[in-house]
């Protein structure tokens, strides 16, 4: 029983990994691989948002998460940390972006870090999957269309116009109500001042 | 050889009064049957006038590029320009914008050079094309109403007011040969899965322009399109546009939306009687909600929607009188 609880010693990633593997070929092998998912990870950290193939952009999200949080966790004091920003990380400036700007943006965030979406292939073109990653708030316009915003689109008129007609039946029951008070309340008053005059 | 000539007449003849019983039983009566021939046939003449064909140039406004597309005159249709973009273009757009303010239905052949605007429900000002979808889905609910009473039940359609989607619903007014049809829940939904139906079958809307004296013929069983077809036709030059939908066919100004699949979640919410016609039948007013497909509404905001739907449309009604002729135009 004297196991070490794991989400202790390595921050719990926010987001669903895929259990099987994913199939990332390199012609210089291993190594080629990790150079290329090293050159991945930099270049999200460094525009925020990229589009590459699927397989790829899901293997890189995980390190990409993993840098962030440890940062978030250990900040820049911690050895193990800059070693992992260092390796990560191929253009050495960025390791104070994600210090001094990731970590600041993400630090009281309770979601993923990043954002896919899958994205359309080119036709005819290379057979694979494409995706977009993308780091949370960072500064270009979103991916998805926003159908809450354009007052014109058909649902936003549908329910502007039925919140207008719910106003206008409680602001007319409010009216008789006023109504029926106003009359009532003569009624009551005039009986008092007979009883005055008497 | 000379005893298959003799046996493939016989064939042939069996075969071709197979299919006409078909289709009879498919249209469910010869009147609908006979309307679809005349506006097949009608649709082919026009076609056929066309005669030698000329090139004509279409600015094509949008994106992925402005293009110069060269088509055909009278003959190509904005389909086909979308045809010549992307499938995007041919799956997502559901009017055209001729020359920057002429809503085009996607169908209708182009008859000169002219710029155009591929629409769809998310363009930055979709007034128009909401519009044109609130009409479809009156037409489409006429569509619906035909297929789902039987013919002892005595449906015929008279008309729809012109669309106003601040209302909250869409209108159909039907005759019926019942003075107390109170619609129950089941027949509602019943109505609804009708619409639902119709948009899974992915109809094009056909759209022809005729004159007067062929609506009439068209619509020579419908009492009440004959006796609105003069005004009609009276407004428009002698001229009536007829769309089609499958085999349904309607008097409507237009435009209306590329196809039926644009229909996405539909609920038909009421049917208020207006007032009796005649000694056995009387006016219904059918209407509904409806969102285009690909618009995600959560359930309770929906159910709003729904709730508004049942209250009495306050558009003109079918029985009362006519205060200018304004209002006619405001029928199809």
């Amino acid at each position: 029983m004297n196991q070490a609880e794991v989400t202790k010693l390595m921050s719990q990633l926010r987001f669903a990994v895929r259990p099987n593997k994913r199939n990332l070929k390199n012609p210089d092998g291993p190594e080629g691989r990790l150079m290329k998912l090293r050159k991945t990870v930099t270049a999200l950290v460094k525009h925020e948002r990229i589009e590459l193939f699927y397989q790829r952009a899901d293997e890189a999200r995980g390190y990409a998460e993993l840098l962030i949080s440890d940062a978030i966790r250990h900040g820049d004091r911690h050895k193990a940390t800059m070693e992992l920003a260092d390796f990560w990380l191929l253009e050495k400036q960025l390791v104070h972006k994600l210090f001094k700007v990731l970590v600041p943006r993400f630090e009281n965030s309770n979601v993923s870090f990043t954002r896919m979406y899958k994205a359309p292939r080119d036709y005819p073109g290379i057979y694979y999957d494409k995706a977009v990653l993308e780091l949370r708030g960072n500064p270009y316009p979103s991916l998805l269309p926003d159908f809450s915003q354009n007052r014109n689109y058909i649902h936003n008129i549908l329910l502007d116009e039925a919140r207008k007609d719910y106003r206008r039946e409680k602001l007319a029951e409010m009216a008789t109500k006023l109504a029926s008070e106003t009359t009532e309340t003569p009624k009551a008053a005039e009986p008092k001042a007979e009883t005055k005059s008497d | 050889m000379s005893a298959v000539r003799q046996i493939t007449p016989a064939l042939w003849n069996s075969f071709t009064k197979w299919q006409k019983l078909s289709n009879l039983r498919y249209f469910s009566n010869s009147v609908i049957e006979r309307r679809n021939e005349l506006f097949t046939e009608e649709q082919k003449r026009q076609r056929e006038r066309v005669g030698r064909i000329e090139k004509i140039e279409v600015r094509y406004l949008g994106l992925p590029q402005d293009v110069t597309l060269v088509m055909n005159r009278d003959i190509s249709t904005p389909y086909n320009c979308a045809q010549h973009l992307s499938e995007g273009h041919c799956k997502r757009s559901v009017l055209a914008l001729v020359d920057g303010n002429v809503a085009w239905d996607m169908h209708r052949p182009l008859p000169d050079n002219c710029t155009l605007q591929l629409l769809n429900f998310t363009v930055a000002d979709p007034h128009v094309v909401n519009k044109a979808f609130w009409r479809s889905c009156s037409f489409m609910l006429g569509a619906a109403l035909q297929n789902a009473f039987k013919e002892e039940a005595n449906l015929q359609l008279h008309s729809f007011p012109g669309p106003n989607i601040k209302s909250g619903s869409f209108v159909h007014d039907v005759v019926l040969g019942s003075k107390t049809w109170e619609p129950s829940k089941p027949e509602l939904r019943a109505l609804s899965a009708e619409m639902i139906k119709l948009a899974a079958k992915d109809h094009k809307f056909e759209r022809l322009e005729i004159n007067n004296e062929l609506a009439l013929e068209m619509f020579k069983d419908s009492h009440y399109k004959r006796e609105q077809l003069p005004s009609i036709s009276s407004q428009n030059q002698g001229c009536v546009v007829v769309y089609r939908l499958g085999t349904h066919i309607d008097i409507s100004r237009g435009p209306m939306i590329a196809s039926s699949r644009f229909l996405g979640k539909c609920t038909i919410a009421a049917a208020h009687k207006l007032a009796d016609e005649g000694d056995k039948d009387a006016i219904y007013r059918v209407q509904g909600v409806a969102l285009p497909s690909g618009f995600v509404l959560n359930h309770v905001a929906y159910g709003t929607l729904e709730e508004r739907a049942r209250k009495l449309n306050p558009a003109r009604q079918p029985n009362e009188p006519f205060e200018e002729l304004s209002h006619i135009s405001q029928m199809a």
